[in-house]
């Protein structure tokens, strides 16, 4: 009994310090990255590896109440996603005046035909 | 005695199944160079990577009310990523000016540039405007 118990913390301890690791990696990520939405995801991935290291450590400490924790956090990081995403095409569509709805992509699109098509009525 | 070691070697292959998938997906990420294939990457921690690491402590856990709620968590998960990783697809569609450029990753780390039709064609306008320009401003 107290050999397998001794192996369910190495195996814990093991999984925790690799996710430790990973986080680092990934905080390395969201600073690094060249633009806002490398950042998103790299902080997504940290939430990610967030909720794995409180669920193990709910089961590792026996403490219950964590896995309430955990499905906590998970909703915050994804209203955070959302929101940081929503937050970000605002002011990216304000700087460069565009339409600000659902038909944004298409109205990119239809800017740079646009351009394009300009050009090849100039040429001949 | 031995039906505990099984549970043990059990929970042991599901987390180092959950943790190759984390470390692929951080590796990932850190080797691609476009937000849109960097989301491809960091999906395979969203679904897989976490599915397999609670997969364990539910094995570990047995059965009861806890591991219910760790199984939400993955199911909340399933639910969430898609709908992130779409808000994500979306923020970097509307913003990104070279959205048509295809690159290429090949064996010694190098980038080739592949463009579709379109992307072609509008840069290929916007180089002879910007030559245009220069060769007035010499006039």
């Amino acid at each position: 009994m107290e050999l397998i118990q001794q192996a369910y913390d190495l195996l814990m301890t093991a999984a925790v310090v690799i996710l430790a690791v990973l986080i680092i990696l990934s905080i390395i990520r969201s600073i690094l990255g060249p633009g806002i939405s490398d950042r998103i995801i790299a902080v997504n991935m940290i939430g990610t590896m967030i909720i794995m290291i409180t669920a193990v450590f709910s089961v590792w400490l026996k403490e219950n109440y964590l896995a309430d924790v955990c499905l906590i956090y998970a909703m915050i990081s994804f209203l955070g996603v959302v929101v940081l995403c929503k937050v970000y095409t605002g002011v990216y569509l304000q700087r460069k005046h565009m339409k600000a709805d659902l038909g944004a992509i298409e109205d990119n699109l239809s800017r740079q035909n646009r351009e394009g098509l300009d050009e090849k009525e100039v040429q001949p | 005695m031995i039906g505990e070691w099984i549970r043990f070697v059990l929970a042991a292959l599901c987390m180092a199944l959950g943790l190759v998938f984390m470390i692929s997906a951080v590796f990932g990420v850190k080797r691609f160079h476009h937000a849109l294939n960097r989301m491809h990457a960091a999906a395979l921690g969203d679904t897989l990577g976490i599915l397999f690491v609670i997969l364990s402590l539910i094995i570990m856990k047995g059965f009861s009310m806890d591991s219910l709620k760790l199984s939400m968590v993955i199911v909340f998960f399933w639910v969430a990523s898609p709908v992130s990783g779409h808000m994500i697809s979306r923020l970097e569609a509307m913003t990104d000016e070279r959205l048509g450029e295809i690159s290429v990753l090949e064996k010694n780390n190098a980038i080739r540039v592949q463009m579709d039709d379109q992307a072609s064609m509008i840069r290929e306008v916007s180089d002879k405007k910007r030559k245009k320009k220069k060769g007035g401003k010499n006039r």
